[in-house]
């Protein structure tokens, strides 16, 4: 049962980080290849509050404000460049805080932080904390599409200039996007340092970045639920298939690949498509 | 004397550089795509060149293969996986390509291990001196003249020849260059083979200078390289060129004087983004 | 904002005052001074690479102008981003329609109505209800006259319908000054007739236009004043029948050989903005 339990606040975790994600590349079109780095600043931060005994339920905050401020700072590149320039630079981002963190002995440098403890909560208490808090952003994502805030994300990801001509402050925007999908970005951070308990530069790397992003495009860019299922399945694949542990990156390098190859909306697109047609079917008879 | 030696350690590694990012600079320049999996025929043409030298102990055998093989691997790729997304937002060629170099590292540690292979009997490892002060290895300088030479050669061939002047006229009007007889499958098929072939050649030098060659060995050079053309001002051969040499230089002065503060990687990368956010088209963009 | 009552003075509503534009050494747009009375409907022409686009350019704040000064109401837009005059009160209807394709024609047009509730990030955040907006978009479409699209996909309506939806998201901006750039250009003689009597009304219902366009017949026939331009520089202003009587006016738009000369070194900016 404990597998059960850490399995599932695994796959909580890797939702809200995809989702996290999805609001800023699926939602305001902004791509990211360095969101790992807001993990890792949520993480970070948890974890040496937590060695500092601050409580559980006030570093979960302190974690959204600092990576969110982190975040709107490296947001402001997104006013400078744009499409595949802003992929560089956010990739570039990434491997400095990597870079940073490393060479800090503060910050237990190559060997990272082990035995971060203060959740004070039963493996089933997180667990369902985790979730609730992953039911509570999928909801967030969901009302923030339907809101103003996402029609202009909308318009944003598909023609920023006329988005401009129709008096839109632009750089506003995007900066939110970046400001809350980073935010959120801690928050997940925070919660996986207490479930790991030991956090290190490269649980926060390249490749975890790439995990996610391949997450939210195997789901289908922009769809809360698509990126939701994607995210819980992708993250519990490894464990129910252990074969594959070793090829990790193998199935998801191909996974990446074949996906956007021939399938660039994701599973919503593929759902959406099916279900057109059989409506299209159905009506026609 | 270490300013000097540092100095051409620099530009040793952005000779390097130049011969990755140059593929990359084609392929960007012709079709707008960030291809990430260049750099899965730097790490292949390692593996050919190193295989096919110790089987038949000729380096020029295992660069002439390495080059055939990465060339016309970088075709068929192409052809399966770019083509087909041309019509898509940039981003997704990118999110192919990352995908696909991600699967290529792996494919490597599969067939040919983790540990990684070494030349049998090492070539062009002899220590020189030049100017009585400068330590260099035999491949080392050889790296920096064989680059030197290949991009000269490259930009002759573009601006001197019918078929350079042709791959150009598709950059700028694909449809214009069609009508006027010109085969744009060719020209691209072109590109990807000449690109892919030169990161298989810069692959066979780095397996030389490092005597060793490893399944992740593209990873970092093909993360860099992205840097290198964005810095050098996307799409142009001669910017490539000095962005590579000066990133080479910053990074073994930056290791040595901000090694405590950042590691090689971050070094490069702050100093991409720094370039950016004052000239966001690039260091070497003459816009 | 542009709801704000319209103040009482006899001031004008546009004015373009000694504006000059260079592209590196090339003079596009050279000492140019206009300016619009509210409930205009000026005409804004000249032959190709006459700096009308440089000048629509330089009103909506896309490119700089190197002197020169340019007032709504008054008020100095010098330096303001695009967006922050559009929020004065102009709106742009492009020459390259650029619908949002994935949502359809009233939505667009309800997107640029809502933009009171998209001032900023947290009141759009805040903000739920789109009835108004659609309602509002409903009107729009009725009076640029497609109605009947509303719930299509702008992906598959033919150029004259994107031209009205182009129109239409412009006005839902509730503008004071609305700036139009070739909304004929591309439509057959009938279409374009039927939009040039649309914007017409438009103007006639109290709403300022300046209004680029190539299609003279039609310009003849709905402006109220014209500007000619020719090579960067104002040669003419007025009434349309008197102004295109005038040689200078003539002689620009047969293009005799040293005005040729010029417009071919004037700068094609590209037409996207």
């Amino acid at each position: 049962m404990n597998y059960e339990i850490s399995l599932m606040t695994t796959m909580a975790i890797s939702v809200l980080f995809a989702l996290s994600l999805n609001l800023i590349t699926g939602f305001c079109g902004q791509i990211s290849l360095g969101h790992a780095a807001f993990l890792g600043v949520g993480a970070y931060l948890a974890a040496m509050l937590a060695k500092a005994g601050v409580p559980f339920l006030a570093t979960l905050p302190l974690a959204m404000l600092l990576a969110g401020a982190v975040g709107t700072v490296v947001g402001l590149t997104s006013l400078r460049v744009r499409a595949d320039f802003l992929a560089i630079t956010t990739m570039g981002v990434g491997f400095l805080f990597v870079g940073i963190v490393r060479q800090r002995e503060w910050l237990g440098g190559e060997l990272g932080i082990a035995g971060i403890t203060g959740s004070n909560m039963s493996k089933l208490g997180f667990m369902l904390f985790t979730v609730l808090c992953a039911i509570l952003v999928m909801a967030l994502c969901v009302y923030l599409r339907r809101s103003w805030m996402g029609r202009v994300f909308n318009g944003i990801a598909e023609d920023e200039d006329t988005m401009r001509v129709l008096g839109i402050n632009v750089p506003r925007y995007k900066l939110a996007a970046f400001a809350i999908g980073t935010a959120l970005a801690g928050l997940t951070g925070a919660l996986y340092a207490y479930h790991f308990q030991y956090i290190g530069p490269d649980s926060f790397g390249f490749v975890e970045s790439i995990t996610v992003l391949s997450m939210v495009v195997v789901g289908g860019i922009g769809s809360v639920v698509g990126v939701t299922v994607a995210a819980a399945l992708l993250s519990a694949l490894p464990a129910w298939f252990q074969f594959i542990g070793d090829y990790k990156l193998l199935v998801y390098g191909s996974l990446l690949f074949l996906m956007i190859r021939f399938v660039p909306d994701g599973m919503a697109g593929l759902v959406r498509r099916h279900l057109f047609k059989r409506r299209a079917e159905g009506g026609s008879k | 004397m270490l300013l000097v030696e540092l100095f051409t350690q620099g530009l040793v590694q952005g000779s390097i550089y130049a011969l990755i990012a140059l593929g990359l600079t084609l392929v960007y320049g012709l079709l707008r795509i960030l291809h990430v999996a260049h750099a899965a025929f730097f790490t292949l043409g390692a593996y050919v060149g190193i295989l096919v030298c110790n089987a038949s102990g000729s380096l020029i055998l295992g660069f002439a293969a390495a080059m055939a093989i990465a060339g016309c691997a970088g075709v068929i790729t192409y052809r399966l996986a770019y083509q087909p997304l041309l019509d898509k937002p940039p981003f997704v060629a990118l999110i192919a390509s990352i995908g696909l170099y991600i699967a290529s590292e792996e494919a490597f540690r599969v067939f040919f291990g983790a540990q990684g292979i070494s030349f049998v009997d090492p070539p062009l490892q002899q220590q020189l001196l030049l100017f009585g002060t400068i330590r260099l290895k035999m491949a080392e300088l050889l790296v920096m003249i064989g680059s030197l030479a290949i991009i000269f050669v490259l930009s002759r061939l573009q601006n001197g020849t019918r078929l350079g002047l042709a791959c150009q006229a598709t950059v700028s009007d694909p449809q214009m260059a069609e009508s006027f007889g010109i085969s744009l499958r060719l020209v691209r098929d072109l590109n990807f083979f000449v690109g892919s072939a030169l990161a298989a050649f810069a692959g066979v030098w780095v397996a030389l200078l490092n005597n060793l060659v490893e399944p992740t060995m593209g990873s970092v050079p093909s993360y860099k390289a992205l840097a290198i053309i964005v810095l050098g001002g996307l799409g142009s051969v001669r910017g490539t060129l000095a962005a590579a040499l000066v990133l080479g230089v910053v990074e073994a002065y930056g290791t040595i004087y901000l090694g405590k503060l950042l590691d090689r990687n971050a070094i490069a990368f702050a100093f991409l983004i720094l370039v950016l956010m004052v000239r966001p088209q690039g260091l070497f963009s003459r816009r | 904002m542009s709801a704000m009552a319209i103040s009482p003075t006899a001031m004008p509503l546009l004015e373009v005052d000694k504006v000059t534009v260079r592209f590196g050494g090339v003079l596009a747009i050279d000492d140019v001074s206009f300016t619009v009375e509210r409930g205009d409907l000026l005409g804004l022409i000249g032959p190709n690479g006459a700096g009308k686009t440089t000048m629509l350019r330089a009103i909506t704040g896309v490119v700089q102008p190197e002197r020169g000064s340019v007032r709504l109401s008054g008020r100095p837009l010098d330096g303001m981003s695009i967006e922050r005059r559009i929020r004065l009160g102009m709106a742009l209807s492009q020459q390259l329609v650029k619908p949002f394709r994935d949502i359809t024609v009233a939505d667009n047009v309800a997107l640029a109505a809502g933009y009171r509730k998209t001032l900023s990030p947290l009141r759009a955040l805040l903000s739920l209800s789109r009835s108004e907006e659609l309602r509002v978009a409903g009107e729009l479409l009725e009076r640029v006259g497609i109605a009947r699209h509303g719930e299509d996909n702008p992906a598959v309506m033919p150029l004259g319908v994107l031209k009205r939806l182009e129109v239409a998201r412009a006005l839902a901006l509730q503008p004071l000054l609305l700036l139009l750039d070739e909304p004929l250009a591309g439509l057959n003689s009938q279409e374009a007739e039927s939009l040039a009597t649309t914007i017409s009304d438009i103007n006639a219902q109290g709403v300022t236009i300046v209004l680029i366009e190539h299609n003279l017949g039609e310009v003849l026939r709905i402006c109220k004043r014209l500007v000619v331009l020719d090579n960067g520089r104002k040669i003419a202003e007025g009434e349309p029948k008197s102004v295109m009587h005038l040689e200078t006016v003539r002689a620009a738009y047969l293009g005799n050989g040293a005005g040729d000369e010029r417009h071919n070194r004037q700068p094609r900016g590209g037409d996207d903005a």
